[in-house]
């Protein structure tokens, strides 16, 4: 670039940003937007990034290949069961696992491993990493391998061996040698596991059960699911944020279309112009985003705990509570910060470049432009919907991580297209009161200057509609899922009390407890593994691929039967529950959808008793299971796939005495008896308020982005509001030199408002509850396997038709007490000016 | 310095096209000056924007300093209208956001061509000392009309082109500000092509044209 063309290019730009110096409102709104688009953004990408991480070490340490092998009898692995099976020739490797409580209170996994017979390239077995070596590992005072964000949180020097730092693993884990494991757990003689690499197939002596790594890998898929629901909001929240810096920028270029128009009269050519304006743009997007950036990670790192406990809850996924940032996400960050930006300035520096230097001075034919903007956004907003409708019709039922980004394609063509549909809508609906208002000039002054704003106005509005939509929708899906939720819960948990006993006392507890009084019902359970290698489904997306799946065995008592849930049969519920005694099966809602599997349909089972085939009875809900799962009686799971003892349910005699004082005989007994307490008993209350805490716990990020979501379309409309307040007097005055009083101005101005903010919610709410339905009946099924009913709450919409008042309420607050507040001298100049 | 020769510029209506000129030949020489007379819709605006640049003709040619318009690309015409002209218009067109020294220097700097003693003079002469750190908004009609004149002068252009300066000002500032303009003109020896519907204003003027279906005449003709 030549020198000459150097200075054109700073001389524009400086008197470009000279606007700003005069209108500092507007550059607030412009970096206020940004800040809180790229702030909420990031802060998502940072806790994901950083659970991510996570993931990858868990992944890299555990799913590495390795079959696990334990004790068909369910007890516990002995020294001698590891010579039994390498004197068989297997080349199994002993591991010790269990949980570990720090001085400071933390609860780590110690995972205790004898490096000299694990498969070469097993991660767990790398111990030469950093300064230690083979020998220090084996012998006193052996070595403790850790990751350096555990490492940063231990303070256990005298019951640990010396640290060694080991980035690859996990969070909160904590490998060393077998022996030092085994003291440190108090499992001395004892083993959790033996493994072996997948890829070494060898028969198994009578007595032990191989689990592939397959069945052991973490739940990726919902993991994922969690982290893309984030993603969205997180997404809803930049696209809000945009909306404010679209309607900043729109501002911005309006009142400086004369400074256009002059600077090319001058001599600037169009080129260099634009290019002036993109430099505007990039400063206060780097500005925006250095600040939206920090102000994520801050934000991440307040919610990380959170979402590292429902993580952890429930899908068993460790995630550190540090946030671990790669050079991508700051790059990332920068990207999406200065790309939206640039993507909501795109129109600006479209305008900005068929400028027509002719219309100097010419006075803005806006009545005429807006009409044609609001036809094609009603054209634009139309094809979104109708983009959005085809895919419903596509996706309805079907579940998978592909249907899940269309899904999410979907929502977003439905909330845009709606968007879009505002402005005409409002217009339309201020052209029929226009005319209903001949008779009352101030309130027809009030419609037409309405019809005026509404350029300025739309884009914050369409930010409110999406912000009210999605609270209403997430908030009716949210309350949805709790009313169903408990309500299964309630129908699966039956038993008062779950006795988990040791395999070797199992029939005997089970003994004693049928002898009780206390018992009114004894409701055993078991669990196994098998492999589904195919199906005779007549649907046609039958399954031929090998998917692991649970089997879970029920006792079919009377009273199980009358409360458990089933959302489909072959022949109705009574025939379906003699179709489980007579040999068929019962599947979770989940199989069903990822296999299209139905009643009548047959299912072809891989199991350790060689291959089975088995018919669909009937399908049940099974909230928050990441597995598929197949339910057959507990007998049979017991006598023809040897699965292992699992838990007793208690059903009290309550006509007998209080709850309380059964329970507290029977604990006594089991305590006194077979020596039962603490963990292998479980009162039913105990686990319904866990598992409720669980889900308040899981939906409280979503509320809380809801939340800042509604909370930035405030802003946004406030910085409109206040950017153009200025403008607004200068028509205002008018008015008032007329003989309207301040006060009733300012009442005129809030009444403006509200009007507005009453028809933006009236289309939220059908909106709102159309993504109630769309993320229960589509989303959910594409992410999670399940569906769930739709509820309607009215409170809910009454709560979303008072936020938008009063949001709108906030907004023109200070606007109005400033033009409260101005002296009737400022209102004269400015009446002398218009 | 300008030549415009067999210039037509026709508009489409929905009545049909108008021919707003219609074979206009002018010759303007360095240093001299000429008022261009005319009804409202004659014309006058759209010749000035012709012979600055900010538009091309439909038929023939206009050659400014010896360059044929029509040949240069949107660039090279900018660079023109930076180095060698003056733009005066009746609606003054500052920038808001700039204080009157920034407004007065600010297509010199865009012409790399800043001269802070004659900016000085300037702001003296225009009667503007004293003001420089004001903003156009603070300032009465007659002065932003005068800064708008030392603006387009301060990069000593070849050429002043002036849209009706005065149409906005009450018969006292436009005496004052064409007496203002008429003097620097001939101190800084750049030629003026003057558009206004006041014979007054015209008067002065070495030349005096006038637009009528659009083509030139002499005012007797």
């Amino acid at each position: 670039m030549t020198p000459a063309r150097m200075a054109v290019l700073r001389t524009s730009l400086a008197t470009l940003l000279s606007h700003y110096r005069r209108h500092p409102g507007q550059l607030a709104m412009l970096i206020v937007g940004l800040w809180v688009a790229s702030a909420l953004w990031s802060g998502v990408q940072a806790i994901n990034a950083s659970a991510r991480d996570s993931y990858a070490r868990a992944e890299a340490l555990f799913s590495s290949d390795l079959d696990s092998i334990t004790r068909r009898d369910g007890r516990p692995l002995s020294l001698d069961d590891y010579l039994t099976l390498r004197r068989a020739g297997l080349r199994v490797s002993p591991l010790v696992e269990g949980e570990w409580t720090s001085a400071a209170g933390d609860t780590l996994t110690l995972i205790g491993i004898d490096p000299l017979t694990l498969p070469d390239d097993a991660p767990l077995g790398r111990t030469e990493s950093s300064a230690g070596s083979l020998r220090d590992w084996l012998l006193p005072p052996h070595r403790v391998r850790v990751a350096p964000d555990t490492a940063a949180q231990l303070n256990d020097a005298t019951r640990l061996p010396p640290l060694e730092i080991d980035p690859a693993l996990p969070p909160g884990t904590l490998v060393t040698d077998i022996g030092v494991a085994q003291r440190l757990l108090g499992f001395e003689g004892q083993l959790t596991r033996l493994v072996i690499a997948a890829e070494r197939s060898a028969e198994l002596p009578a007595g032990f059960v191989r689990t592939s790594a397959a069945v052991i890998a973490s739940p990726g898929q919902l993991t994922e699911s969690f982290h893309l629901n984030l993603t969205a909001m997180g997404l809803l929240a930049l696209v809000v944020g945009l909306f404010i810096v679209h309607a900043a920028l729109g501002l911005a270029l309006e009142q400086r279309l004369g400074l256009l128009r002059t600077l090319r009269a001058l001599g600037v050519p169009a080129r260099t112009l634009i290019a002036a304006l993109a430099l505007e743009l990039l400063v206060i997007g780097l500005v925006g985003a250095a600040l939206g950036i920090a102000s994520g990670v801050l934000l991440a790192q307040a919610l990380l705990p959170d979402v590292a406990a429902s993580l952890a809850e429930l899908y068993d996924s460790n995630v550190g509570t540090t946030l671990a940032l790669p050079w991508h996400y700051w790059l990332g960050g920068l990207v999406i910060t200065l790309g939206g930006l640039f993507s909501a300035g795109a129109s600006m520096l479209w305008r900005a470049a068929r400028l027509n230097v002719l219309a100097l001075g010419q006075a803005q034919a806006w009545r005429g432009r807006l009409r044609r903007q609001l036809g094609i956004q009603g054209w634009l907003g139309g094809v979104l919907l109708l983009v959005a409708a085809l895919l419903w019709w596509r996706l309805s039922g079907r579940a998978g991580q592909q249907e899940l980004a269309l899904s999410f394609a979907m929502v977003a063509a439905l909330l845009l297209g709606t968007a879009l549909w505002l402005p005409p809508l409002l217009a339309g609906a201020l052209r029929l009161a226009a005319r209903r208002l001949r008779n009352r000039p101030l309130a027809q002054w009030a419609v037409a200057d309405l019809q005026l704003q509404l350029p300025r106005l739309q884009l914050p509005m369409m930010a409110l509609l999406l912000a009210l939509a999605t609270n209403l929708g997430v908030g009716s899906m949210v309350g949805g899922f709790r009313l169903t939720f408990l309500d299964w819960l309630d129908q699966r948990l039956l038993a008062d009390l779950y006795v988990r006993p040791p395999a070797e006392q199992f029939d005997a507890v089970r003994d004693w407890l049928i002898e009780r009084p206390e018992v009114a019902t004894l409701l055993p359970a078991r669990s196994s593994d098998a492999t589904l290698i195919g199906s005779d489904s007549r649907n046609a997306g039958g399954t031929d691929t090998a998917t692991p799946v649970k089997l879970f065995g029920i006792a079919p008592e009377p009273i199980l039967r009358r409360h458990w849930p089933l959302l489909d049969t072959h022949a109705g519920r009574e025939a379906a529950w003699r179709a489980l005694a007579g040999g068929e099966a019962f599947i979770n809602e989940q199989l069903a959808r990822r296999h299209s599997l139905a009643p009548g349909d047959t299912l072809r089972l891989r199991t350790a008793q060689g291959t089975r085939r088995l018919s669909i009875a009937a399908i049940y809900p099974d909230y928050g299971n990441p597995s598929g799962e197949i339910t057959l009686p507990v007998t049979r799971l017991a006598s023809e796939f040897s699965a292992p003892p699992g838990s007793l349910g208690v059903v009290l005699a309550k006509d007998r005495a209080s709850r309380d004082a059964l329970m507290a005989r029977l604990r006594e007994g089991l305590a006194a008896r077979f020596g039962l307490a603490g963990p292998t008993l479980i009162d039913q209350r105990s686990l319904k308020r866990s598992a409720t805490e669980v889900f308040e716990r899981t939906f409280a990020i979503t509320q809380a982005l809801n939340a800042l979501t509604l909370g930035v379309a405030g802003l946004a409309l406030l910085t409109t509001l206040l950017a153009q307040a200025e403008t607004r007097r200068a028509q205002l005055a008018p008015l008032w030199a007329l003989g309207v009083t301040r006060a009733r101005l300012v009442g005129v101005q809030l009444a403006q408002l509200l009007a507005a903010a009453t028809g933006t919610a009236l289309l939220a709410v059908p909106l709102g509850l159309a993504l109630s339905y769309a993320l229960v009946a589509v989303i959910n099924v594409a992410a999670f396997g399940w569906r769930l009913p739709l509820h309607v709450f009215p409170g809910q919409i009454a709560v979303t038709l008072m936020l938008a008042l009063m949001v709108a309420a906030l907004a023109a607050l200070l606007p109005a007490w400033r033009l409260w507040r101005v002296p009737p001298r400022q209102l004269l100049q400015e009446f002398a000016a218009s | 310095m300008l030549q415009l020769t067999d210039v037509t510029k026709t508009y489409p209506t929905p009545q049909g096209a108008l021919h707003v000129l219609d074979g206009v030949d002018l010759h303007l020489g360095a240093g001299e000056s000429l008022a261009l007379m005319g009804e409202s819709g004659s014309g006058k605006s759209t010749l000035l924007h012709l012979a600055a640049g900010l538009d091309l003709p439909d038929r023939g040619d206009i050659h400014l300093d010896g360059e044929r318009l029509s040949t240069l690309g949107e660039p090279r015409r900018a660079a023109l209208r930076r180095q060698q002209l003056g733009l005066v218009f009746q609606q003054f067109h500052l920038v808001p956001s700039l204080s009157v020294a920034d407004n007065l220097s600010l297509q010199a700097r865009l012409a790399e061509r800043e001269d802070n003693h004659w900016t000085q003079h300037l702001l003296a002469r225009l009667g503007l000392a004293g003001l420089n750190d004001r903003y156009p908004e603070q300032l009465s009609g007659g002065q932003q009309q005068r800064l708008a004149i030392g603006r387009a002068l301060a990069a000593k252009p070849r050429l002043l082109l002036a849209d009706e300066p005065t149409g906005n000002l009450d018969e006292t500032a436009a005496d004052e500000v064409l007496d203002l303009l008429a003097s620097l003109v001939d101190e800084s020896g750049c030629a003026l092509l003057m558009v206004t519907h006041s014979a007054r204003v015209a008067a002065p003027m070495d030349r005096c044209l006038r637009l009528q279906h659009g083509r030139l005449a002499e005012p007797g003709e």
